[in-house]
């Protein structure tokens, strides 16, 4: 017998991611799912952020990586919650392993919350964990047609992050034509030039989560 | 590989539709998958396989149809078929020449659209 269904196949994790967004609106917490390459930053991108916004902002972060709890080690050193899960070769993050992470955070007076996917700019891209924006993060040492071959990433994105511009004078990447192509597929990406070695560029990105953060109000 | 993921959500559905009917043996699901989905039916197939291999759904066969990318230009606002695949998102307008920056309009979705059990 044929059976006419017509569902979503990930209904279930888009139910979840639901739930979390409606628990984080409650609570007012600006909520970005970080998206990149392994090796492009996300982390360094962290331990700047959590350092130098400190003064201003309560901030807990979620990481995702495969194996060990490294990451969530070097973001605790600079005195934010940080919770690890391990998905044990799973490819992304969704919406139940950050239900079941934020039971181990304190969400009091949390104002934002990071989510560092696991290092994939394809998997991670399909699978809503409840965040406010994805922020894709890109680097200078990898290919400048990143935003050509994985458009989806940048076109549901809200920032993009290119991160170590202080390599620049030393290999081949071409800002124009990375941004040209992640602002054609979608042009209001927010784009931001940094180095999380340096410092350069990061005060435009720190005003991004400060416009973000106060326009995410408690409900 | 998130295919995997994908699988167990449609065997998930699978067995809660079949449950729901007092059915109990799958043999048939067909999913349409838009050409941006970033899913790669032979891995899906590989993987469903791999968790239909025993029980009631042993044997169930998946069919993965293809729905067509339609865009959009954000210039004259007619929508047109995007023939090359991904790399239609970057290619100017067939009917105005505007260059890229078109808007999906179909191509993206992953559903079941049906099942076929007894």
């Amino acid at each position: 017998m044929e059976i006419p269904v017509i569902r979503n196949v990930l209904e279930a994790n888009d139910k979840m991611a639901a739930q979390l967004r409606g628990l984080f609106a409650a609570r007012g917490i600006l909520v970005l799912n970080l998206i990149s390459s392994p090796g492009a930053g996300k982390t360094s991108l962290l331990e700047r952020t959590l350092t130098d916004l400190a003064p201003e902002f309560r901030m807990a972060v979620i990481e995702g990586d495969l194996q060990t709890d490294n990451d969530a080690r070097r973001v605790a050193a600079s005195g934010a919650q940080a919770v690890q899960i391990n998905t044990e070769g799973g490819c992304h993050l969704d919406g139940n392993m950050v239900m079941q992470a934020l039971g181990a955070l304190n969400l009091d007076g949390v104002d934002i919350l990071f989510i560092e996917n696991v290092g994939n700019l394809v998997c991670p891209v399909e699978f809503d964990c409840g965040e406010d924006a994805k922020v894709a993060l890109l680097s200078v040492t990898e290919g400048d047609d990143k935003p050509e071959k994985y458009p989806l990433l940048f076109n549901l994105a809200q920032a993009m992050v290119l991160n170590k511009v202080d390599l620049l004078p030393y290999v081949d990447f071409d800002v124009q034509r990375a941004e040209k192509f992640a602002t054609m597929a979608n042009e209001n990406l927010g784009v931001f030039e940094v180095s999380c070695r340096t410092g350069e560029g990061l005060e435009g990105w720190y005003n991004w989560l400060r416009a973000r953060r106060a326009a995410k109000k408690p409900a | 590989m998130h295919e995997m993921s994908i699988a167990a959500n449609i065997v998930d559905i699978a067995r809660e539709e079949l449950g729901r009917r007092g059915l109990r043996t799958l043999t048939r699901v067909e999913v349409r998958c838009g050409a941006l989905s970033n899913v790669v039916a032979d891995s899906l197939q590989l993987c469903f396989e791999a968790l239909t291999a025993e029980g009631p759904f042993a044997g169930a066969r998946l069919d993965v149809v293809e729905v067509p990318l339609v865009l959009r230009c954000r210039s004259c606002g007619k929508t047109f078929a995007g023939t090359e695949g991904q790399a239609s998102l970057w290619l100017p307008c067939p009917l105005c020449g505007a260059e890229p920056g078109h808007t999906v309009e179909q191509g993206r979705e992953f559903f079941i659209q049906q099942l076929e059990a007894e």
